[in-house]
């Protein structure tokens, strides 16, 4: 009996994916558990496993093909089995351009939106699609009917509805700068300029490299320019005196087994100095400040393509080793691709490191909808006065750069932060209290 | 030999030809109003219909007081008036049976029949509605000078509304050409106004206003003419407004879902001997202006008159929805 | 130009209107000797007469009813009701009669007559003597209602109104009597239906009625020096409403309040605020919209309360800033 591989949905609003990389080819043999290809969310790249044991057959798209999920893309059939006579339900591959089908035939509809209209009771066939071969999706529904505290629906003004349709602005990733956290019109239209990068059709030089803005890197395009552009940012600095930090350090890791990095010390006392200041473990929400309960320190990661920020989740319950040792998990997977979605959220503060770039300071954007980031530069031996008597010595220095959303924090808070966080460093034994 | 001095016989102040035409209009209006009633019970009627069985007297000498050129407003009982003021049968039964080609197009109905043209100023669904337009109207009458005159008519029951009483006083007040008429049947709706008014009582407001009244027969028709033309010189002559009230009864009641519980049978039987149509033929007869079968002739006629307007009625079209809108505001 | 007052634009435009069609005539209370209660007839009696300045006894009912009548035979009446509290006792008439006589015979009759009548609050004149019923009328189909804001504004629309061959209510908010403005000598018209925008400005609309558009105006001065620009927007006439400009004007602008000194539930501003919601205006909306009307009770004697009650300058202006910041 043929087995149907489809375009999986991995994540909670995806309704796309785009095929990366077919790992098994047409008339392989498959294991079920085995990996045969790998497709890319907006958030993250992932293996698509074998449903069945068989021979995989039929395989209908290509790499590069962003469609629908739960499109059926690939058979994997029992010895002699033929494919399935399959009507052409394979759509259109989504192109920029504005066609629909015509009025006389209802438009079909991704299945994300056809839960939520069959869950609001909406008739499909009444709202204009933009999807791919016209089909109606989630954010088209959402433009059009006003939302009522749903989960997911964009609280947005008409003005702000209608920009968003004619940029192409997915209104339902933003966040509004209204009262409420209604999305205005200004919001949308910011949104649009900052993903207008790659459309212009002036012309270049022969020579110069266009590379399209697309997945991970215009998510971070989005991202970024959304937090830069309704946050507020301030930054705070601090040095801090590793010696006590890289002596346990080093003594710890000349144990043997579980290395800990400086990084995984950095995500401790975070997490420690966090629980004693929860305004820096905080999130915006409309015009409300949550005080979020767990510590999931996000630490980023440079990936060739980007950037990508694996979360440890509930950094204050876990000991140093515990977090020194999911990280270096997390790094592996996340350079070969390999993240779970619980990987990537959750986040409610972020380690940025770049000190293994050579870069002594920096001042990192805040990763929306956290509240504050920590850049981490290198630590570098620096002449500092090491007592009350005047005398200088070398002091292992490392430059801590605290961004912090002023909406949520102010000077003073983010200061006495930053001082546990220096005093968690500088003394490790106050991390058992 | 004693002579026994012959007593002078009084001329009818009526001529035959006038005699054909009002007993004509009677029975037009008596056939009228029970075709009416019968469309209605056969359900071809929309609403509801008032109607004035038993009051045609009033209706036919009173307009045979004034000429084509003077004006009417009327009330919601207002069928008689119509006919009595030369409507067009055919158009009058279209309007009653909501068609486009009645008199107003189907929108007005029973209640609101009006002949622009004829001078027929409407019927009202609002008691005493008439009356303050009335003094409106004789303003304008008065100052377009032309000799033209209006009857305004009214029941009984609008004699007690605030309507009546300011029209009373701004009539006088401005010395209008109106005569008011009112059809006194003895009934507001179900309330006995005969328990606090008598014709009389009514006609004496006028007086306490400051213009004549006077109180008469309602059901003989030429006492309502005589008195109506009195009223008529009074006003044609330049000497302000007048009120008559013409003492009847409806036969029927007041509209049709009234079953009569308010009065008796024996009291609906003892108005229906008065009845003025036949009181009027006798009359006619006994002066020999006209013989039996003249009368039954013009009787006849008459109710082939209406069977055809009846005809033409229902055969007419109904008005399009696509004007639904039209005639609310003048362009 | 010669500037007059809002009652002297009035009385001109009647005058002339008498001089040029002997059909026109006004009938009202106090309006011979006495010149009329708030003195719009003055000295109309002397030039043209009893026959034409039909002075009455109180009999709001009877002014309504013959004014219909006049009309009906072909005059062209001008009925004063003298404080729009008391067209509750004209309205058998204006709303029965007058308005659906056309209709009701099949399009085959007119009733052009024109009632006019003084509303609105700030006289001190208390809870029957304050109102603006003006949505009332607006709300009886064969009505047109006009509501003029200027000197200027009433002479033209009230030549115009005694020109419709429709029943016109004609709303007149006391407070503008005494207003003064630049009005041409000679007769002219302003037709019914015709919205003007009385300012220019892009951050946000105001539509408003009567003396809230000069109050929206003094606001609209005093926004300007924090940057804010409104746009005011005069209807003049309720109905037939002339929407079209206040939907351009929302669609420039993504923002409308609506301003009126009628109590605000159940108030004209709903209408307003319903069209534009409904026109292709919503789409440009960055902003609720907003009214401002009086507050659901009758007008207090007391002064200060009597201020409070209806929208002021100051409520104009706090809104708006509102509005434009994003805080609504």
């Amino acid at each position: 009996m043929a087995t149907e591989v489809i375009m999986p949905k991995v994540d909670m609003d995806q309704e796309t994916g785009t095929v990366v990389d077919w790992i098994k080819k047409d008339g392989d043999n498959v294991k079920q558990g085995e990996a045969i290809l790998v497709i890319e969310t907006a958030k993250v790249a992932i293996e698509v496993e074998a449903p069945a044991t068989g021979i995989l057959q039929g395989i209908s798209a290509e790499v590069g093909e962003e469609l629908p999920i739960a499109t059926v893309i690939a058979y994997i059939l029992e010895p002699g089995e033929e494919l399935p006579e399959r009507p052409s339900q394979k759509p259109p591959p989504i192109t920029r351009s504005e066609e629909m089908p015509p009025k006389s035939e209802p438009a079909p509809a991704t299945p994300l939106a056809k839960n939520i209209a069959e869950a609001q009771g909406l008739d499909l066939s009444r709202i204009p699609g933009t999807g791919p071969g016209g089909r109606v999706t989630k954010s088209d529904i959402e433009s059009l009917v006003t939302p009522a505290g749903l989960d997911g629906k964009a609280y947005a003004t008409p003005a702000a509805r209608r920009l968003a349709r004619e940029e192409r602005v997915d209104i339902s990733r933003l966040v509004g700068s209204g009262p409420g956290g209604r999305i205005q019109a200004h919001d949308v239209l910011t949104a649009a300029e900052s993903t207008h990068l790659g459309t212009a059709t002036t012309v270049r030089p022969s020579d110069v490299k266009v590379i399209p803005l697309e997945g991970m890197r215009r998510t971070i395009a989005e991202r970024m320019t959304r937090s830069a552009q309704t946050a507020p940012h301030f930054t705070l600095q601090i040095d801090v005196d590793m010696t006590r930090a890289e002596a346990m350090r080093v003594s710890f890791n000349a144990k043997g087994d579980v290395k800990i990095t400086p990084t995984a010390q950095l995500v401790k006392a975070s997490a420690w100095a966090l629980t004693r200041h929860p305004f820096v473990n905080a999130k915006l929400v409309g015009d409300e400040i949550h005080l979020l309960p767990e510590i999931n320190i996000g630490v980023a990661v440079a990936l060739e393509e980007g950037l990508i920020v694996p979360v440890v989740h509930r950094a204050e319950q876990k000991g140093i080793t515990e977090i020194a040792a999911e990280l270096t998990d997390i790094v592996i997977r996340a350079r070969e691709g390999e993240l779970t979605t619980r990987d990537v959220t959750g986040g409610t503060f972020t380690v940025s490191n770049l000190g293994m770039f050579g870069i002594d300071r920096f001042t990192a954007i805040i990763n929306p909808p956290e509240s504050a980031i920590l850049a981490v530069g290198k630590t570098v031996s620096r002449p500092a006065a090491l007592n009350d008597d005047g005398d200088i010595g070398l002091v292992p220095t490392l430059t801590l750069t605290l961004s912090v959303d002023h909406r949520v924090l102010d000077g003073v808070v983010a200061a006495r932060f930053l001082q546990d966080l220096r005093g968690a460093i500088e003394e490790p034994g106050w991390l058992s209290y | 030999m004693s002579k026994v001095k012959a007593k002078k016989k009084q001329k009818p102040p009526i001529t035959k030809a006038q005699a054909e035409e009002m007993i004509r209009q009677m029975y037009l209006i008596r056939a009228f109003e029970e075709q009416a009633e019968k469309s209605y019970m056969a359900g071809k009627i929309h609403g509801t219909m008032h109607l004035s069985i038993g009051q045609e007297a009033s209706a036919v000498g009173s307009m045979s007081a004034i000429g084509r050129d003077d004006y009417i407003l009327a009330h919601h009982r207002g069928h008689g008036l119509c006919i009595a003021k030369d409507a067009d049968l055919n158009l009058m039964m279209a309007e009653f049976y909501g068609k486009e080609v009645g008199y107003c197009r189907g929108r007005g109905g029973s209640m609101h029949i009006a002949d622009i043209a004829g001078r027929n100023l409407g019927a009202n669904g609002v008691v005493g509605g008439g009356i303050p337009m009335a003094v409106g109207v004789g303003i304008g009458l008065k100052q377009q000078k032309e000799g033209n005159i209006i009857l305004a008519f009214f029941g009984d029951g609008a004699a007690s509304n605030g309507a009546f009483h300011e029209s009373m006083e701004l009539a006088v007040l401005f010395q209008v050409p109106v005569v008011f008429i009112c059809e006194n049947n003895q009934y507001a709706m179900s309330f006995p106004m005969h328990k606090i008014a008598t014709s009389e009582r009514i006609a004496k407001f006028a007086e306490l206003y400051g213009m004549p009244g006077k109180a008469v027969d309602g059901n003989d028709l030429l006492a309502v003419r005589k008195a109506v033309m009195e009223a008529v010189a009074h006003v044609r002559g330049g000497d302000g407004p007048a009120l008559v009230v013409n003492d009847t009864y409806r036969w029927r009641g007041h509209s049709k879902s009234d079953r009569n519980l308010y009065r008796t049978q024996e009291e609906i039987n003892e108005w229906q001997e008065k009845d003025p149509i036949r009181r009027f033929k006798d009359y006619v007869i006994k002066e020999g202006l006209l013989s039996e079968n003249e009368v039954d002739a013009i009787k006849e006629k008459s109710y082939d008159d209406i069977e055809s307007a009846r005809k033409f009625a229902e055969a007419s079209p109904e008005p399009s929805v696509d004007t639904i809108e039209e005639g609310v505001y003048a362009p | 130009m010669r500037e007059i007052t809002y009652l002297e634009a009035v009385r001109e435009a009647m005058t002339q209107e008498l001089e040029r069609d002997e059909r026109v005539f006004l009938i009202g209370e106090d309006i011979g000797a006495y010149g009329g209660a708030f003195g719009a007839s003055f000295g109309m009696l002397e030039r043209f007469g009893p026959d034409r300045i039909l002075d009455t006894p109180i009999t709001e009912l009877g002014i309504a009813g013959a004014a219909t009548g006049a009309a009906l035979v072909g005059m062209r009446p001008i009925a004063e009701i003298m404080f729009m509290d008391f067209t509750t006792l004209a309205s058998e008439q204006l709303v029965n009669q007058a308005a659906k006589i056309r209709f009701m015979f099949g399009g085959n009759a007119s009733v052009p007559l024109v009632l006019r009548t003084a509303a609105g609050s700030g006289t001190g004149a208390a809870a029957q003597h304050s109102q603006s019923l003006e949505n009332w009328f607006v709300h009886v189909p064969g009505l047109k209602v006009v509501m003029p804001s200027t000197p200027y504004d009433v002479k033209g629309l009230l030549i115009a109104s005694i020109r419709d061959d429709n029943p016109v209510v004609f709303v007149e908010h006391k407070l503008l009597y005494k207003t003064k403005g630049p009005v041409p000598e000679e007769s002219y018209t302003i037709p019914l239906g015709s919205t003007e925008v009385k300012r220019e400005g892009s951050d946000l609309t105001i539509v408003a009625t009567a003396i809230e558009v000069n109050r929206s105006l003094e606001a609209a001065e005093q926004l300007a020096e924090e940057g804010i620009e409104v746009e005011v927007v005069d209807p003049r006439t309720l109905k037939p409403l002339d929407l079209a400009p206040i939907v351009a004007s929302v669609k420039k602008t993504s923002r409308l309040m609506i301003v009126h000194d009628a109590v605000k539930i159940g108030g004209y501003g709903g209408e307003i605020a319903a069209s534009v919601a409904e026109s292709e205006a919503f789409g440009y909306l960055d902003a609720p919209i907003v009214r401002l009307g009086g507050r659901d009770m009758p007008i207090p004697y007391n002064r200060t309360l009597e201020y409070h009650t209806v929208p002021q300058v100051e409520d104009i202006v706090a809104k708006a800033r509102d509005l434009v910041k994003v805080r609504v």
